[in-house]
């Protein structure tokens, strides 16, 4: 990989350029949610004292300040309540225009503003039911003792579910 | 004893799509801001606050107030710091110059705030707006660059209210008529609404006059007490009357409604009840008309109409010259673009000339005026209100 006009970046991983969230548990302190997202499932925290469930998730409850945080399941699934199709501007990284966004109910726990994929283009409708739909993204080449260690990643968006 | 706190002086550099750097752009606007008042002795501003949200990024720049100062010929004692809150930057740092103005712990700050976002290749800033989000959570969902955002609540208000695109087009077409009188503005060209209804679509029902564009440039501003403010200005005073900013939730999946800003309406409600005014009392306003849409809405929150009628209150000219609320008089953020620590600043100079009665399209009777900042994914609101008289 080469950088032009930074020949001295040729090969080097930048933090401050990366779409995405870092998932080791180095670096993050809720990697359990990646860890979880890996298996298929969409979960948050619950905080054990107070109960309040938090999105995203914490180190520490925001409703009464406890860090006696459990890992709890939520719905992968949820429904439209409105959509639209972003023609121009799709960012990099994104694939090709049109990108789809949503915002899902999700089971009445929040309503998500989400990314649709596996959806043609005019396809999604307000109403349909749409699923947690997981993807690798690129691994991060993280300095461990003695190299660089590849930590693999992944994230979520959402898609029909047919 | 609480200090009173004038705004005593205003200028902007050209903004657009500029040749030069962050700090050449801060040159311009200083310069245009002695300009403003040449009472005014640079050496004796004790303060500098400089709003830049994305210096880091697009200038790889941190610890920006001393090196602005450096450049402006300030040399300041009191205070001297960077102030980020993406898109309201420039209001937060006025609100903290008022603050350490009223308390005694400055007696006049010189607040500035610009960018420098177009970079030698165009695709960066554009990438950098994933770090304007909540960049873990929703940036990934491809939630960088706010158009969506804005479809999507211009598509609920539609549903909820009624609101027509025709509305939408209305502060189009009179805020880039008002960016036409204003040298300084982004855009030196009007629309036609038919312009407008034609345009190619960004995100539905968004098209391209509905968005405001990408800015280079920089503002600033001259605060101080209004016992300095009596010996430096033959000029109406304008007061610094009172502030407000709120923020209720970050993350999108937090927000309590997209078509009622929650904290829109706690920032305008702290703000008008430090201010002692009311709404009706607001004779001319610049609020953050990042989209069409957005100035509907604040409209509604802020008080100036009911809750769902914004769409036929700007339909009818309600906040067009001659209207109730003549709003973005200088053309706004989609006439004169958004170097979004410049924006605030930009509102304040603005507000400033309506106060003092010497604006290019001056309101009859402009006694209380107000500045209205939202940033991030409609996370944060920010609100001033100015007058002719103290509190």
């Amino acid at each position: 990989m080469t950088t032009p006009g930074i020949s001295v970046l040729e090969g080097k991983y930048m933090v401050t350029m990366d779409l995405f969230p870092q998932q080791s548990k180095e670096f993050n302190q809720v990697f359990t949610f990646y860890e979880n997202l890996k298996q298929g499932r969409f979960t948050t925290t619950k905080c054990a004292d107070c109960g309040a469930e938090s999105f995203p998730p914490r180190v520490m409850c925001p409703e009464c300040f406890s860090t006696n945080m459990q890992w709890i399941d939520w719905p992968n699934e949820g429904t439209v309540i409105e959509f639209t199709e972003e023609v121009v501007g799709v960012p990099l990284g994104f694939g090709k225009a049109p990108l789809v966004h949503a915002l899902v109910d999700l089971q009445g726990k929040k309503t998500m503003f989400v990314r649709v994929i596996n959806c043609v283009e005019g396809q999604l409708k307000v109403g349909d039911k749409v699923r947690v739909a997981v993807f690798d993204v690129d691994p991060v080449p993280q300095e461990v003792k003695g190299g660089i260690q590849e930590i693999p990643r992944v994230f979520y968006a959402f898609e029909p579910v047919t | 004893m609480d200090r009173n706190v004038c705004i005593i002086a205003g200028g902007m550099s050209k903004w657009g799509v500029r040749s030069g750097s962050q700090r050449d752009f801060f040159q311009e606007a200083a310069k245009a801001c002695y300009e403003d008042n040449p009472q005014v002795n640079p050496k004796e501003i004790d303060g500098l606050l400089v709003a830049s949200a994305y210096t880091e990024r697009t200038s790889y720049q941190t610890h920006l107030a001393p090196l602005v100062a450096e450049h402006i010929g300030v040399k300041p004692r009191s205070i001297c710091a960077r102030v980020e809150l993406l898109c309201a930057s420039g209001s937060s740092a006025i609100i903290l110059a008022f603050g350490l103005i009223k308390a005694g712990q400055a007696d006049m700050v010189m607040v500035m705030g610009g960018e420098k976002l177009y970079t030698p290749q165009k695709w960066e800033v554009f990438y950098s707006e994933l770090a304007s989000v909540d960049h873990d959570w929703d940036g990934p969902q491809g939630l960088g660059l706010p158009p969506p955002v804005f479809a999507m609540v211009a598509k609920q208000h539609m549903k909820q209210y009624g609101t027509k695109k025709e509305q939408l087009g209305a502060i189009s077409v009179k805020n880039r008529r008002n960016a036409a009188l204003n040298p300084k503005a982004q855009f030196q060209q009007g629309i036609t609404h038919e312009e407008y209804m034609n345009a190619r679509p960004i995100v539905q029902p968004l098209s391209l006059f509905d968005c405001c564009p990408i800015t280079d440039g920089a503002a600033g501003v001259i605060l101080c007490t209004e016992e300095k403010a009596k010996q430096l200005t033959d000029k109406p005073l304008v007061y610094l009357r009172g502030t407000g900013q709120a923020s209720v939730n970050n993350m999108s999946a937090n927000m309590p409604s997209w078509t009622t800003w929650e904290a829109l309406k706690i920032a305008s409600q702290e703000a008008y009840r430090k201010a002692k005014v009311e709404p009706k009392d607001v004779k001319v306003a610049m609020t953050h008309d990042c989209f069409t849409i957005s100035e509907i809405i604040e409209m509604e929150d802020l008080g100036f109409c009911k809750k769902g009628e914004g769409g036929p209150f700007v339909g009818e000219g309600q906040n067009d010259i001659g209207g109730k609320v003549p709003t973005n008089t200088d053309g706004g953020l989609l006439g004169c673009g958004h170097p979004f620590g410049g924006t605030g600043i930009r509102q304040a100079i603005e507000v400033m000339r309506q106060l003092r009665g010497e604006a290019k399209q001056q309101v009859k009777g402009a006694d209380i005026g107000l500045t209205h900042n939202l940033s991030g994914f409609i996370a944060a609101h920010t609100v001033l209100v100015y007058g002719r008289e103290p509190v």
